[in-house]
């Protein structure tokens, strides 16, 4: 005899197999869509978010650079420090001369109030703004490598300052003036190549006696290693424009970025700085923190979703086991009456194997669908968000896959194996009430 | 010609033989009516005749196939082409109704659905229980032993075993059903083995065994 079944006697079978359990199975497949829905849902958006926080808490700074500054100095606004201790040539000098020490790069913040005014996106735009004088060398890549990195006051008649804006400037616009004047975000890419203007000697909060100067400026790049308001320019030109405004300050630098000779001599600099009483930062340093705060976020993502997915899959597996339990005596009688293994194994593979594979293949379809109307939601909701990342769902597909995968062949897998024991079992007992 | 051939057949169960060393053979067509008193092994015997049950001791032939040897898938085979069963307790699918509990081993084991239905259908009538929609749950005690009777035959057995077939019903339903299984048996041939204790059915037997002591006595 041949065990094949016309569409129409599977149909008839599954139609009387499932009377007076439609509830059960479908309770087992409800349970299996919402676990998959699930599992696709927190995959797609944990990783997503994880991106955003990889994004906004990555650091440019290279393994083997040290920032130097002095204690007390925090990145962040309008830096004008004063007093405490300073950076000073000697210490410049004994710095470049350890031994393991390739270079020392300097930085210096303007002492004196400036303000950025530009058209963004068709909108005046004007912002308080720190100059940070940098070297060519100091964000530590080729950033500036295509750019003339040199400016005094003498070029502005003929040239542009060229400008480094902070990505953290670029995010707090997107976050601030961008919503609150219905206007796109900017994403760094963007940005790059527009002008603007910059004023030094007064701001929206301070003003000096000497005249204002104002200097024509183009965006030449983007870093992510720059304090919150400022803006990187060359180093002499705000060496010359704090021995404009403030001629009795003698502060030179506010910062040194150390270039080590290799990575693993990092730790040997750090220790020697901070023996000078200056203090030390190093990407693993800045990673560390970024990297405690992802982890923290994701360890409690994750955590939430694994106790969700671990209820789902357990309830899955629960239900469809249960389900069949309740089979054991229909089984037993189907077994009795000498019905073919092969035909309750297909029945079985139709019921548990392929409808959950669809129905997972839909709870993931529709998580899919939900993570990225989640994304869109929240992406419309920030500009900030919208100029980081281009979507908060990520689908990677391979590990999507192998988590559906592991998820079905947990939840069928222990319902085939119970089917079997059912199977095994002698007619007898499944007949017993 | 036999159709069962058991010999030296024992079961026990936690170390108490309920059958003891127990030798039957059945023959083509004929009505074997068994009989004892509760728990003597009756049901015990059609479990084992019915390849349920497979933990005893001895040889079982059934139409030729020493049950012995084969293996579950084949014994199912031999269970779906030779065997009818009727249950004491009838075992039959309570969410389904009558004609659907009936058609069942013919819907899963791949045979003419339709001829099984019009069947089914001729088999109710006659036993005169309904065939509509409504489920054997809420039948009687009686329509549901008629539907297990009916279920017993539509797949046109070699043999029924029939646990107390008429347990549940008054004398003339009793009297209807035996008439249709001497009709059909007549028709189609086949063997009845059956638990009886009604008299007026016994009369009907063609051979009446009665178990005691894990042995069958032959009584006429």
């Amino acid at each position: 005899m041949g065990f094949c079944m016309k569409p129409s006697e599977i149909r008839l079978a599954l139609h009387l197999w499932n009377r007076g359990h439609w509830r059960d199975y479908i309770f087992s497949q409800g349970m299996l869509f919402t676990a998959s829905l699930l599992l696709i849902f927190f995959i797609s958006i944990g990783l997503g978010v994880q991106n955003v926080l990889d994004r906004f808490l990555s650091s440019d700074l290279p393994a083997e650079q040290v920032r130097v500054t002095p204690p007390g100095v925090q990145a962040g606004f309008f830096q004008t420090e004063t007093g405490g201790m300073e950076i000073t040539e000697e210490i410049r000098v004994s710095l470049e001369e350890m031994p393991l020490v390739a270079r020392v790069d300097p930085q210096i913040y303007a002492h004196v109030p400036a303000y950025l005014r530009g058209r963004l996106g068709g909108q005046p735009y004007y912002t308080d703004i720190t100059l940070e004088g940098i070297t060519c060398e100091f964000l530590g890549d080729s950033l500036l490598e295509s750019i003339d990195w040199s400016y005094s006051l003498e070029d502005s008649s003929r040239k542009l300052l060229p400008v480094v804006l902070s990505e953290n400037l670029l995010l707090l616009y997107n976050a601030g003036f961008a919503e609150s004047n219905n206007l796109l975000g900017l994403t760094p890419e963007g940005v790059i190549g527009m002008e603007c203007s910059v004023t030094l000697g007064r701001s929206s909060i301070a003003e000096l006696d000497h005249t204002p100067v104002t200097v024509r400026a183009r965006i030449e790049a983007t870093s992510r290693n720059m304090n919150l308001f400022a803006i990187g320019v060359p180093f002499e030109f705000v060496d010359q424009i704090n021995s404009m405004f403030l001629p009795e300050d003698t502060r030179r630098y506010s910062a040194l970025v150390i270039t080590a000779v290799s990575a693993e001599d990092v730790p040997s600099i750090v220790r020697e700085v901070e023996e000078t009483g200056l203090r030390a930062e190093t990407r693993r340093g800045i990673a560390q923190k970024a990297e405690i705060l992802v982890g923290a976020v994701t360890a409690a993502l994750s955590a939430l979703a694994a106790a969700i997915l671990f209820s789902a899959i357990s309830n899955a597996i629960h239900t469809l086991v249960n389900d069949l339990r309740n089979r054991r005596f229909a089984l037993g009688v189907l077994i009795a009456l000498g019905t073919p293994y092969d035909r309750l194994a297909m029945i079985f593979s139709f019921q548990i194997f392929f409808m959950s594979m669809i129905t997972t293949v839909l709870g993931a379809t529709i998580g899919c669908l939900l993570a990225w109307g989640a994304s869109s939601t929240l992406l419309s909701l920030s500009s900030t968000l919208r100029a980081a990342v281009d979507t908060l769902a990520v689908f990677p597909i391979g590990w999507l896959a192998a988590g559906l995968g592991i998820m079905l062949a947990a939840s069928t897998g222990i319902a085939y194996v119970f089917f079997r024991k059912i199977l095994r079992t002698p007619v007898t007992s499944l007949l017993r009430p | 010609m036999s159709i069962i051939q058991a010999s030296k057949i024992s079961r026990s169960f936690e170390g108490m033989e309920v059958l003891s060393g127990l030798d039957l053979t059945v023959f083509n067509g004929e009505f074997l009516a068994i009989t004892g008193r509760s728990g003597v092994g009756k049901s015990t015997l059609l479990a084992i005749l019915g390849t349920h049950d497979r933990d005893f001791i001895g040889n079982l032939s059934i139409a030729g196939h020493d049950t012995r040897k084969l293996k579950s898938s084949e014994l199912a085979a031999l269970r779906r082409k030779y065997l009818g069963f009727v249950f004491q307790d009838f075992h039959l699918l309570s969410s389904l109704n009558a004609i659907e509990n009936v058609i069942l081993p013919v819907v899963f084991s791949g045979g003419n659905l339709e001829l099984a239905r019009s069947q089914a259908e001729d088999i109710l009538e006659m036993l005169s229980v309904r065939t509509d929609q409504t489920k054997t749950s809420l039948l009687s005690r009686g329509e549901r032993q008629r539907v297990a009777v009916a279920r017993g035959l539509v797949n046109k057995p070699s043999i029924l075993l029939a646990d107390e077939p008429s347990a549940s019903l008054d004398e003339e339903s009793e009297q209807i059903l035996f008439n249709l299984l001497d009709h059909l048996r007549k028709q189609q041939g086949f063997a009845i083995i059956a638990v009886i204790h009604s008299k007026s059915i016994l009369e009907r037997a063609d051979r009446i065994l009665e178990l005691k002591d894990g042995v069958l006595h032959e009584t006429i």
